[in-house]
């Protein structure tokens, strides 16, 4: 009986996981090489009407999110002038070795020389393969290929690996702008060659403020929308009560 | 008179149904290329009264309501733009096509993604064929042309959940394939809420009958047969 009920509280959730997803996206709107999340929607299974339906008529049972993965379109590229920042144009990541000896991808180019002169993100995380600019060089005479080579006052000093997944959409944030390949992303190869770097910029979050917003109004109308559905199915619970006074 | 309670119930129990399917368009009312439903109730069982003394015919009398049917609406709805390179819309009539575990399955929910082969999957991680019954491979600039998503007319196409669809086959569809959109969900909310509401009141308005029913068999049992207080 108002199976409606259920249904409407599936679409509720579905909203709410919706919103989380954008709220994070909002939040990250001026974070580094961020990249907004695809949550979409499904419908649940059809089943067959209870009494009094003719054979054959079906009632859905709600609705559910759906993680599309990340979003992989490019940011904007932010010029800093900092030798040490480098943005990524094309699909593709730098490959990295955070502190706990995990490896991992990043899109962040904002790189640091850490005490021992290697080349790091700024959350510590190694370059790999690591690159070491040799002491007293000024941070002004690093320079950064297209293609990654890295020399340091004139001097090749190593060069930066672009590598990617087949699928960057299934690739699993690990926070930190950093993410980690699944078994749905596939295993890590060279990017394409298409792929540049830029020195002396920072690829922007692709969070589009406008379209984030819409969304975020499209989830609280819907939440909005549903919840009268329960609200309703609640009323007719009432009323069938009120036939035995 | 007791024919009246349950054809009143069934009446009821019918719009309960209704709001079933209310409730699931509802939450689907974001659920890209989402078709909405609309249910149909008839009478069913009818008997010819006849008077029991003189033998003369009153009428045909319904014996309760059923629902008789839950139609989907088709019709393709407006396409918005998304942006996203793996996120397709079909303008015009016709569903993808798309390999599940059950067989081939029709969708018209466009929101893919790659999976660990580089193929062009379904949220649900199902390939998308192409032309020609094939898988489609994502592109190293992580496109597809849309052109080479497969296009097909269903015939008596009916849903089977997951935004998926079963039918039968009819070859090449008009619709045109659009990347970086998505299909409108085909709830409209205005309609639901008012829907809901006569539902509702329709419920409401079966519970009367049953009250005022029951209110005459109460007199029937108490007052008729009452020995006069005077």
């Amino acid at each position: 009986m108002l199976e409606g009920l259920n249904s409407a509280a599936s679409g509720m959730a579905a909203q709410q996981q919706r919103l989380d997803s954008v709220a994070n996206d909002l939040a990250n709107a001026n974070t580094t090489g961020y990249k907004h999340g695809r949550v979409g929607f499904r419908d649940l299974m059809y089943e067959q009407a209870g009494r009094p339906a003719a054979d054959g008529v079906r009632t859905g049972h709600g609705a559910a999110a759906v993680d599309a993965g990340k979003s992989f379109g490019q940011g904007v590229l932010q010029r800093t002038d900092r030798p040490l920042d480098v943005a990524i144009q094309g699909e593709g990541f730098l490959r990295i070795k955070l502190q706990g000896g995990r490896d991992a991808l990043t899109r962040d180019g904002n790189l640091q020389i850490d005490g021992l002169g290697r080349l790091a993100t700024n959350t510590g995380a190694l370059v790999q393969p690591q690159i070491t600019i040799p002491k007293g060089t000024p941070e002004a005479e690093v320079a950064m290929g297209g293609d990654g080579t890295v020399t340091a006052a004139g001097r090749r000093v190593g060069k930066l690996a672009l590598v990617t997944v087949r699928s960057p959409q299934a690739l699993t944030p690990i926070g930190d702008n950093a993410f980690q390949p699944s078994a749905a992303s596939g295993a890590v190869g060279p990017a394409p060659r298409a792929t540049k770097l830029t020195q002396g910029a920072l690829e922007a979050s692709n969070v589009d403020m406008a379209s984030a917003m819409v969304a975020m109004i499209e989830s609280q109308r819907a939440f909005e929308l549903v919840s009268k559905a329960i609200h309703t199915a609640d009323q007719m619970w009432e009323i069938a009560n009120g036939v035995k006074r | 008179m007791e024919r009246g309670l349950y054809i009143a119930a069934s009446g009821m129990l019918a719009e309960q149904v209704r709001q079933d399917q209310i409730a699931n368009d509802l939450a689907n009312a974001a659920t890209p290329g989402y078709k909405a439903d609309r249910t149909s109730q008839a009478g069913f069982g009818e008997l010819l009264l006849a008077n029991s003394a003189t033998g003369a015919t009153v009428g045909p009398q319904g014996t309760a309501v059923q629902v008789s049917a839950v139609e989907t609406d088709f019709t393709p709805k407006p396409a918005k733009d998304t942006g996203e390179p793996l996120d397709f819309a079909i303008v015009g009539e016709g569903f993808f096509a798309v390999q599940t575990a059950n067989g081939t399955r029709y969708t018209r929910n466009g929101q893919f993604t790659a999976d660990a082969q580089g193929r062009l999957v379904t949220a649900q991680g199902n390939p998308v064929l192409g032309r020609g019954g094939r898988a489609l491979t994502v592109g190293a600039d992580g496109r597809v042309d849309p052109r080479n998503l497969e296009v097909v007319a269903l015939r008596n196409p009916r849903k089977d959940g997951d935004s998926l669809v079963t039918g039968t086959p009819g070859g090449t569809a008009a619709g045109q394939v659009r990347a970086g959109a998505l299909e409108a969900s085909g709830a409209d909310a205005a309609r639901s809420m008012v829907d809901m509401i006569a539902s509702m009141r329709a419920f409401e308005a079966g519970q009367k009958v049953i009250q005022t029913i029951d209110e005459t068999l109460g007199k029937a049992a108490t007052q008729v047969g009452a020995v006069s207080g005077g």
